[in-house]
């Protein structure tokens, strides 16, 4: 198993047991969830009408007159709910028939085994405990408040793309406009939090360019590449001014779309919230628990119709997206990076692998079967020349540019590889990163650009 | 009848003169000893008596009186035991009153009468040499001339030169030269040299060219030294050699630091006074009392007093507490630092070159792009331990890097071997006499106000630095700092004003203001010009 990625930061357990089971929680998820759709019998122990505090009936009408969207928030909300017996469970009967039956008691999360009926028949109990106990109103007028959409597998709106692949969400909650993933063709755009700069500026480049080609990015709002791939996105849209070629960004967060994570996202959260979506199957207000990042990635790979890993290490969250992808059948597409650099021997591994190499935008656009001249801009004209009209690549900024090579290097390392003084050095570089040959890096680091 | 006997007490690093009043009169015998004597002090009677009675002398079965004037300075340590064995001895007639005039006497007594060590000798003579004829009412007539210390005291003693020191092991030979009936032994032989083993070498350090400007520029200017770097880099390395680069103190520097190093108890000399800048390293457990002085009825100087006018080093930077740091803040500023207790408040100097080392992250990789293990939280959380007005004090924050194999090996044709710590210490030495031209020791005591004035910058430099400004690279106080150290990178390369692009952007790499940046959250890694357009759209 891998590690989950985000999830170790949340709960300090470093390497949780994949797609569920987590210790702790026990009751919420069937471990096997993303391949096989769960059974539901549909004959759980019935619950006399008696106990039903008053309640209407099953097959009557909307118990409480709210819309179904509630009820489906509703369920989503359940303790041990897990996305395929949710989903089940919502197209065979609907939100609100759903609602019902688990109120009643006649539903259970199939995930118990077999020989231990017993248990199995509690579960059913404490889900309809659980209805009862939750406050289905409140919970609506929270998603009201805060602007959050609430649709459901086999409702309208729900993500076609979604609807149509294996292990489905149950309940889709958003904030903005989902619609982005049907009207544009999806690109999810991926990669590793501990990324170098040049996989974050690569991100960023490859999705503004997207995004003013008409592409929706779809990328998990955490930390390094994602971040970067929303960021340029959101750039991308902007420089476009919304007119009609351009596509926004759309986030899936694996907490509650009210819960930001990670904090310093908070900035990036509200702009992808407004100017595209940030789309989660977590209920609003639950955090980021450990299992939820590799379900997020799930739905990232089900959304999209080509996933692009930018930069990855060789384990790493990254990795349950392109496995998703994979099961999904889902085209997986990597940009190659130097073979010293940790952060790239995931991607180049994937590449040897066969997964299409992505070196821009049209590359992508390409393996997505568009036309790859749409919008992308000319990128901007490079060595403008230094700010003292000097020649900007005399025979010292030479050396300095061959000691570089192509790795970024920190200053001493220019030094010594160079072997010129640090006056000469420090000097060269400042006049190559006027030109644009070289870039320097928040940490003091020498790059050169291509 | 009466007897004083002059001698001196610590407050700090400071010596008080003391007058120790001896009274003897008729009545139940007994022994009290008031003006403000800590519980060392009071000892001193049992000591002081069983001294007297085994070296075949007579104590007085009277009521015995000793105050320790001024009465209002509390006095703590052994030091004043031979004065008041003295005073008893003069007061109850065994030694004649006239013999102690003109004398003043410092020691601890064994039980047998010899005369032991006590720290802080060098202060405790200088107050006795400096009190003179205005050691009050209650001080002997003459000022003192002659100090009388125990035989392992009489070197230190004698580095002030001012008054004449004797010594003598025993209290029973003490009184017979006091008397004229033996004489006073002779001094123990100084050792010519100060006995402390030459610093370490900058010529053994292979490679590390920034490193090697870095600790340089350090020691031309005055400018506190950040080293980050991976284990194993060189860090400890570049840092011991610091010393060897420094100017040797004047004797007023050398005293001075002469003066805390006994008062602390430490080992000052054995020969001639040592001109060399202290060189402390604290290991990281250490508590904030022991950083910063304090202690309990005797304040003690910490260890950024034993580095006055010199190096403290700071192994392992990010190790240490975070409240213990902070204690730094103010004596970084100041120079000094104040210590209240309830018994007594006292300023020690503090006016150090701090020199810190660390890792930039917890798993040691450095944190080089792609290569470091640790979640970007946790290297986060790793830096966050040095506070910001902590990191800000550094003038230069460089970036050490393990040497190559070639370098380590001297395989390689194009690495020049080390300079020696000579030749940089001549180009420093060089440095620091352009700053004392300026009226400073070095370059970092420079006021703001100041630097117009005596770093002017080029065209070319000021366009340079009004860049960075606008791209938001640089603050307001990064200015004055960067401009600070690119004075002292001209002074070293003998270069005079105004200062060229080459100097300020020296000066910027050695600051490098990032190195420890992975805690800039949002758009950190994202390429800089666009993250600073989307931010001003996004506002």
């Amino acid at each position: 198993m891998r590690d989950t990625g985000e999830a170790g930061d949340v709960a300090g357990t470093g390497d949780v047991a994949g797609t569920g089971d987590v210790a702790g929680t026990g009751d919420t998820r069937d471990a096997s969830g993303m391949s096989m759709r769960p059974t539901w019998s549909g004959t759980g122990r019935t619950t006399s009408l008696s106990e039903m505090s008053g309640l209407g009936a099953p097959g009557s009408g909307p118990p409480l007159g709210l819309p179904p969207g509630a009820y489906a928030a509703a369920l989503a909300s359940l303790p041990g709910v897990g996305p395929g017996w949710l989903a089940e469970l919502l197209a065979n009967w609907g939100p609100e028939q759903a609602w019902v039956r688990a109120l009643a008691g006649q539903v259970a999360p199939p995930r118990v085994p077999a020989q231990r009926g017993e248990r199995n028949a509690g579960a059913s109990g404490r889900v309809s405990d659980a209805a009862r106990r939750m406050d289905v109103a409140g919970l609506w007028q929270r998603c009201l408040q805060r602007g959050i959409e609430v649709t459901w597998f086999g409702g309208q709106g729900y993500p076609s793309a979604l609807a149509s692949g294996p292990a489905p969400p149950g309940v889709l909650f958003s904030v903005g406009d989902i619609g982005w993933v049907e009207r544009c063709p999806v690109v999810a755009v991926v990669g590793t939090r501990r990324c170098s700069p040049e996989g974050a500026a690569t991100a960023y480049e490859l999705a503004r360019d997207l995004a003013l080609a008409g592409v929706c990015v779809v990328s998990g709002l955490a930390l390094g590449i994602d971040g970067a791939a929303h960021a340029g996105a959101l750039s991308g849209f902007q420089q476009a001014g919304e007119v009609p070629p351009a596509a926004s960004t759309v986030g899936v967060a694996a907490s509650g779309v009210d819960v930001v994570y990670p904090r310093q996202h908070a900035a990036l959260w509200r702009r992808v919230a407004s100017a595209g979506a940030v789309v989660s199957e977590t209920p609003p207000g639950s955090p980021a628990q450990p299992w939820r990042f590799p379900a997020r990635n799930r739905v990232i790979a089900g959304l999209a119709r080509l996933v692009v890993v930018v930069e990855s290490h060789t384990t790493g969250g990254s990795w349950h997206t392109v496995d998703a992808a994979l099961r999904r059948g889902v085209e997986v597409a990597a940009v190659p990076g130097s073979v010293h650099s940790p952060s790239c021997a995931g991607t180049n591994s994937l590449l040897r692998d066969g997964a299409t190499p992505v070196r821009g935008a049209e590359d992508v656009l390409d393996a997505l079967g568009l036309c790859a001249s749409v919008g992308a801009p000319q990128a901007p004209p490079k060595g403008a020349g230094s700010p003292d009209g000097l020649d900007p690549i005399g025979p010292v900024e030479e050396k300095v540019l061959v000691a570089l090579g192509w790795r970024p290097l920190c200053l001493e390392d220019v030094v010594e590889r160079s072997g010129l003084p640090v006056g000469a050095v420090v000097v060269a570089l400042e006049r190559l990163e006027a030109a644009g040959a070289v870039v320097s890096e928040e940490g003091g680091w020498w790059s050169r650009r291509a | 009848m009466l007897a004083t006997v002059a001698s001196a007490t610590l407050v700090g690093v400071d010596g008080r003169f003391v007058t120790v009043e001896v009274h003897v009169s008729t009545g139940v015998p007994s022994f009290q000893v008031v003006g403000l004597p800590d519980a060392s002090c009071r000892e001193a009677r049992d000591r002081a008596r069983a001294a007297v009675v085994s070296s075949g002398l007579t104590w007085p079965q009277t009521r015995l009186t000793v105050n320790l004037a001024p009465s209002g300075v509390r006095k703590a340590g052994p030091g004043l035991d031979l004065p008041i064995a003295l005073g008893v001895l003069a007061a109850s007639g065994q030694l004649k009153l006239s013999s102690l005039k003109g004398l003043a006497f410092v020691g601890e007594l064994g039980l047998d009468g010899s005369l032991r060590k006590v720290p802080g000798v060098l202060p405790l003579v200088a107050a006795i040499s400096e009190a003179g004829g205005g050691a009050g009412a209650g001080g002997p007539g003459a000022a003192p001339e002659v100090v009388v210390v125990p035989p392992d005291c009489a070197v230190e003693a004698g580095l002030l030169g001012r008054l004449e020191v004797r010594t003598s092991a025993h209290l029973r030979e003490l009184v017979a030269a006091l008397e004229g009936r033996g004489g006073w032994p002779p001094l123990p032989e100084a050792a010519g040299e100060p006995d402390d083993p030459a610093p370490p070498d900058l010529a053994d350090v292979k490679g590390q060219a920034l490193g090697r400007q870095a600790l340089e520029v350090a020691a031309a200017g005055g400018h506190h030294l950040l080293l980050v770097g991976p284990a194993g880099a060189g860090k400890t390395m570049l840092a011991t050699r610091l010393p060897g680069l420094l100017p040797e103190l004047s004797t007023e520097e050398a005293l001075e630091v002469a003066k805390i190093h006994s008062a602390a108890g430490l080992n000052v000399a054995s020969g001639a006074l040592c001109r060399r800048p202290p060189f402390r390293s604290p290991h990281h457990s250490a508590s904030a009392v022991s950083l910063v002085g304090g202690g309990g009825a005797r304040l003690r100087p910490g260890e950024i007093s034993c580095a006055h006018n010199g190096v403290l080093f700071l192994d392992e930077l990010a190790e240490f507490p975070g409240s213990v740091l902070d204690n730094l803040r103010q004596p970084l500023e100041e120079g000094r630092v104040v210590v209240c207790r309830a018994s007594a408040t006292v300023a020690f100097p503090a006016r150090f070159m701090l020199v810190a080392a660390m890792n930039a992250c917890r798993c040691g990789a450095d944190g080089s792009p792609g290569s470091c293990r640790c979640p970007p939280a946790a290297r986060a959380r790793y830096v966050g331990r040095i506070s910001g007005p902590l990191l800000d004090r550094f003038d230069l924050r460089v970036r050490v890097r393990c040497p190559e194999v070639d370098e380590l090996l001297g395989s390689s044709v194009n690495v020049a071997s080390g300079e020696p710590s000579l030749v940089a210490a001549r180009r420093v030495e060089g440095a620091r006499e352009r700053a004392r031209q300026r009226g400073v020791r070095c370059n970092a005591e420079l006021p703001a106000v100041a630097l117009s004035e005596v770093a002017p910058l080029s065209a070319g430099a000021r366009r340079l630095l009004e860049r960075r400004l606008r791209e938001g690279r640089l603050s307001a106080r990064g200015l004055d700092r960067s401009r600070r150290v690119a004075l002292t990178v001209a002074d070293l390369a003998g270069d005079d004003a105004p200062l060229r692009e080459e100097h300020v952007l020296v000066a910027l790499a050695l600051r490098a203001p990032g190195i420890l940046g992975h805690d800039a959250g949002e758009g950190a890694h994202w390429p800089t010009g666009e993250t600073q357009r989307v931010r001003a759209t996004a506002t």
